[in-house]
C-alpha cells in the first residue's frame, strides 16, 4: 500500500494551464479514479494556485500512469488533451512520506503563494469533504487529511506565521487599527484613484469603515468613484474642510507637486481638537509632503513605507516557517507511526483467532469428559476467556506499541514465528 | 489578616506584572490576558485587605501614608479594570501591575508598624478626605500610565517601526480616551477630597488653613491637576501634549504626595 501525490502549483505551472485544469466539481473524477482496480482511495485539491490528486494504491506504477492520464485528458476544461511535454514540465510527484508531508504543508499554508494565508485550509477541508461524500476517501486518506487539519491548527497556534499582514492594503488596515479603536465610526477621504488605493479602501471597508468621501480634480470621475463606493463626491477646492472632518485620508492623484502640504494640514488640524489623522499616500510621485508627518496628530505612510513593512512581515513569516517545518516533521512522524502500526493489525487479529480456537477446542474436549450444569459451564467459559485475555494483553499491547516504529517489524516476525502464524497472516498482508 | 491579604495582593500584582512583561517579550496574547486575570485577583485580595481593616472597631481612618498609598494602588487598579470593560487597554497592564505592586508592597512593609492617627472629634471627614483624594490621585496615575504608553506607541507609529501583532498594545485612540476619562473622573474626586480635608482641619483645629506642609502640597497638587484638566478640556490640547502633560503631572504628584510624605 502506497500513497502517491501528483500535481502542479503556482511555482511549477503557468496560470493559464492551472486555469484549464482547475476542477469545479471533483466528485466525478474521484469516482472514476476509485473505480480503477489499482486505486483504493483518492482526494483532489483544486484551487486557483494548485491542482493535486493524492491516492492510496497497491500498484504504484499503474496508479502513476492513471494519474498522468487523468491530468492529460480528464481535467482539461476545454477537453483538449494537455501535451506530455507540457505536463512533464509542470507536474511534480511525491510518494509515501513525501506525499504525506506535502499534504501537511499544503493544509498548513506553507506551500502557498502567500505563506500563512488562511483560505487554503478551508479549500483542503472542502476537498476532503467532497472525497468522503462520494466515497473516494477511505480510512487512510481520511485520517491523513484529519491529521493535516490538526497540523494546520498547531502551526497557526504555535507559530506567528499568519499574524503579520504581507499585502500593502492589509498593512494599511493594521496601521489604522493601531491608531483607531473602532473603524466603524470613522470617516475616510479618498483623493484620486488607482488599483492600489482602491484595494486599501476595500480592506478598510471590510474592517468596518463605512463613511467614505471621494474627492477628485474632475467632478465626473469623483461621481463615478462615489457611486462605486456608496460615497459622497467632492472637488479638490474644499479639501481643508474635508480633511478637518475625516479620520483617514487615502491619496493617489497625478501631479508633480504635493497636494497635502503642511500649510493645508495645519489649517485643517486647527478645528480637529487634536484627533489623529492617518494619511496613506500611494501616489508616485508622492502627493503628501513628508513634513506633514512631523505634525503631532498626523501619521503619514507612503507606498514605500507600506511596502517596506509588508516585506519585513513577509521575512518574519519566512522565519516562522522554519518553526512550522519542525511541527510538520513531528506531525509527519506521528502519522507514519499510525500508518506503520496498521501492519500489526493482521498479526494481532490472527494471534487472537489462533488462541481463541485453542481455547474453544480444549474447552470442548474437557467438557465432554466432565459433566457440568449450565451455570458451571458458563463459569468455566468465563474463566478460560479471562485467562486468555490476560495472557494476551501484554504481548498485544507491546506489538501495537512497537509496530509504530520501523524496528517493530522484529516483534511482529517474532510473534508470527512463536505462535506459528506465518501461513495464516501472509495472505492478508 | 489584613497584612496577610496585603502581602497576597502585592505578590499577585508582582506576578501580574511579570506575566505581562513576559507576554510582551514573547509577544503572547495569552499571557497578556492571563496578566489581566491575575491583576483582577490581586485587586480582589487588596479589597479584602481593606475590608478586613475596616471591620476593626473603630475603623482606622487610613490617614497614614502607607495605608493611603495602598488604597491609591487598589483604587487605581479597580478603575483600570473597570475601563477594560469598554476599552481594549489590556496591554497597559505592563505599567499598572508594577505600579500597584509598589503601592501594595510599600503598605505591606509599613502597615504593621503604622501608628493609628489621632483624629478624635473629626467624624468621617478624615475618611472622606483620604478616600476621595486617594482615588483622585490614583486616577491621575492611570492617566499618566496611559500617557506613557501613548507616547511610546506614538513614537513607534511615527517612526514607522513594524507592528508587533503578537501582543496587541492598546490603540492610540483607546489610550487617549483612558487619559481623558481618568482626568474627567479624577479631578472632581481630588477637589472633593481637598474640600473634605479642609473641613477636617477646621473641625479638629478650628481653622480652615493651618499652613502645614501637607496642606501646602495638597493645594499645589490640586493646582497642577486643575491645570492639566483645564488644558485638556478647556484649551483643546492635542493627544500627544495631553499624554506628555499627564506623565509630567503624575511624576510631580508622586513627588508631592509620596516624596513629601516620606520627607516630613
Amino acid at each position: 500500500m502506497r500513497i502517491v501525490l501528483l500535481g502542479m502549483n503556482h511555482r511549477t505551472a503557468p496560470l493559464d494551464l492551472r486555469e484549464r485544469l482547475a476542477v469545479d466539481d471533483p466528485a466525478p473524477v474521484l469516482q472514476k479514479l476509485v473505480a480503477c482496480d489499482e486505486i483504493d482511495e483518492a482526494v483532489l485539491i483544486s484551487t486557483c494556485n494548485r491542482v493535486e490528486v493524492v491516492v492510496v494504491t497497491r500498484s504504484y506504477d499503474a496508479a502513476r500512469l492513471r494519474l498522468r492520464s487523468i491530468f492529460a485528458r480528464e481535467l482539461a476544461s476545454d477537453s483538449i488533451e494537455v501535451s506530455t511535454s507540457e505536463l512533464d514540465a509542470c507536474l511534480y510527484e511525491h510518494v509515501d512520506g513525501d506525499a504525506m508531508r506535502h499534504v501537511l504543508r499544503v493544509a498548513s499554508s506553507l506551500d502557498s503563494m502567500v505563506v500563512g494565508e488562511p483560505q487554503i485550509l478551508g479549500q483542503t477541508k472542502d476537498a476532503c469533504r467532497v472525497a468522503t461524500e462520494c466515497g473516494a476517501a477511505g480510512p487512510i486518506l481520511g485520517r491523513l487529511f484529519q491529521h493535516a487539519f490538526a497540523t494546520a491548527k498547531r502551526v497557526r497556534s504555535e507559530t506567528r506565521i499568519a499574524e503579520r499582514p504581507v499585502s500593502v492594503a492589509r498593512v494599511a488596515v493594521d496601521l489604522a487599527r493601531q491608531i483607531f479603536e473602532n473603524l466603524a465610526d470613522k470617516q475616510a477621504l479618498l483623493i484620486g484613484a488607482g488599483e492600489m488605493i482602491e484595494l486599501a479602501l476595500e480592506s478598510l471597508r471590510k474592517h468596518g469603515l463605512e463613511s467614505i468621501r471621494v474627492a477628485n480634480r474632475t467632478p465626473e470621475r469623483a461621481q463615478e468613484l462615489a457611486a462605486r463606493f456608496g460615497a459622497t463626491a467632492h472637488g479638490l477646492d474644499g479639501l481643508t474642510e474635508l480633511i478637518a472632518e475625516v479620520d483617514v485620508v487615502l491619496i493617489s492623484i497625478g501631479g508633480d507637486d504635493p497636494i497635502l502640504t503642511v500649510e493645508l494640514l495645519e489649517r485643517a488640524l486647527a478645528s480637529r481638537w487634536g484627533r489623529p489623522l492617518f494619511v496613506i499616500d500611494i501616489g508616485v510621485p508622492r502627493n503628501a509632503d513628508p513634513a506633514i508627518n512631523e505634525l503631532d496628530p498626523v501619521y503619514l505612510y507612503d507606498i514605500d513605507d507600506l511596502a517596506s513593512l509588508a516585506r519585513k512581515n513577509a521575512d518574519e513569516r519566512q522565519r516562522e516557517g522554519v518553526l512550522a517545518e519542525s511541527i510538520i516533521e513531528e506531525q509527519h512522524q506521528r502519522f507514519e507511526g499510525w500508518l506503520t502500526a496498521l501492519r500489526a493489525i493482521p498479526t494481532i487479529k490472527h494471534l487472537r483467532e489462533r488462541v481463541e480456537s485453542i481455547r474453544v477446542d480444549e474447552l470442548e474436549r474437557a467438557l465432554r469428559r466432565i459433566p457440568l450444569d449450565d451455570d458451571q459451564r458458563e463459569a468455566v467459559e468465563a474463566l478460560t476467556k479471562s485467562i486468555v485475555n490476560k495472557i494476551l494483553h501484554a504481548p498485544v499491547s507491546k506489538l501495537r506499541r512497537e509496530a509504530e516504529h520501523e524496528e517493530g517489524i522484529v516483534y511482529l516476525e517474532a510473534a508470527r514465528a512463536l505462535f506459528g502464524l506465518d501461513d495464516e497472516t501472509s495472505d492478508e498482508e | 489578616m489584613s497584612i496577610h491579604l496585603h502581602q497576597l495582593a502585592a505578590a499577585l500584582y508582582l506576578l501580574a506584572g511579570l506575566v505581562a512583561w513576559t507576554g510582551m517579550a514573547l509577544r503572547s496574547a495569552r499571557l497578556e490576558r492571563g496578566s489581566v486575570w491575575l491583576l483582577a485577583g490581586a485587586a480582589l485580595a487588596h479589597l479584602g485587605a481593606f475590608a478586613t481593616l475596616h471591620s476593626l472597631e473603630p475603623p482606622p481612618p487610613l490617614t497614614d501614608l502607607p495605608a493611603a498609598v495602598s488604597f491609591m494602588a487598589c483604587a487605581g487598579t479597580i478603575f483600570f479594570l473597570a475601563m477594560l470593560r469598554r476599552l481594549r487597554l489590556d496591554g497597559l497592564t505592563v505599567l499598572v501591575a508594577p505600579a500597584a505592586f509598589v503601592g501594595a508592597f510599600f503598605a505591606a512593609l509599613q502597615l504593621p508598624e503604622a501608628e493609628p492617627a489621632v483624629v478624635a472629634g473629626s467624624g468621617s471627614w478624615p475618611h472622606a478626605h483620604v478616600l476621595l483624594a486617594s482615588m483622585g490621585l490614583a486616577f491621575l496615575g492611570v492617566s499618566g500610565m496611559a500617557g506613557m504608553l501613548f507616547l511610546a506607541e506614538h513614537r513607534r507609529i511615527k517612526a514607522k517601526r513594524p507592528i508587533d501583532a503578537g501582543f496587541p498594545l492598546p490603540t492610540l485612540e483607546a489610550l487617549d480616551l483612558a487619559n481623558r476619562v481618568s482626568l474627567a473622573v479624577g479631578f472632581p474626586l481630588l477637589t472633593l477630597g481637598v474640600i473634605a480635608g479642609m473641613i477636617w482641619v477646621q473641625k479638629s483645629q478650628g481653622v480652615v488653613w493651618s499652613g502645614s506642609v501637607h496642606e501646602i502640597w495638597s493645594v499645589i497638587a490640586w493646582t497642577v491637576y486643575a491645570v492639566l484638566a483645564g488644558a485638556r478640556f478647556g484649551a483643546s490640547q492635542g493627544s500627544r501634549q495631553a499624554a506628555a502633560s499627564a506623565v509630567g503631572g503624575f511624576a510631580f504628584l508622586c513627588f508631592a504626595v509620596i516624596g513629601v510624605g516620606l520627607l516630613t
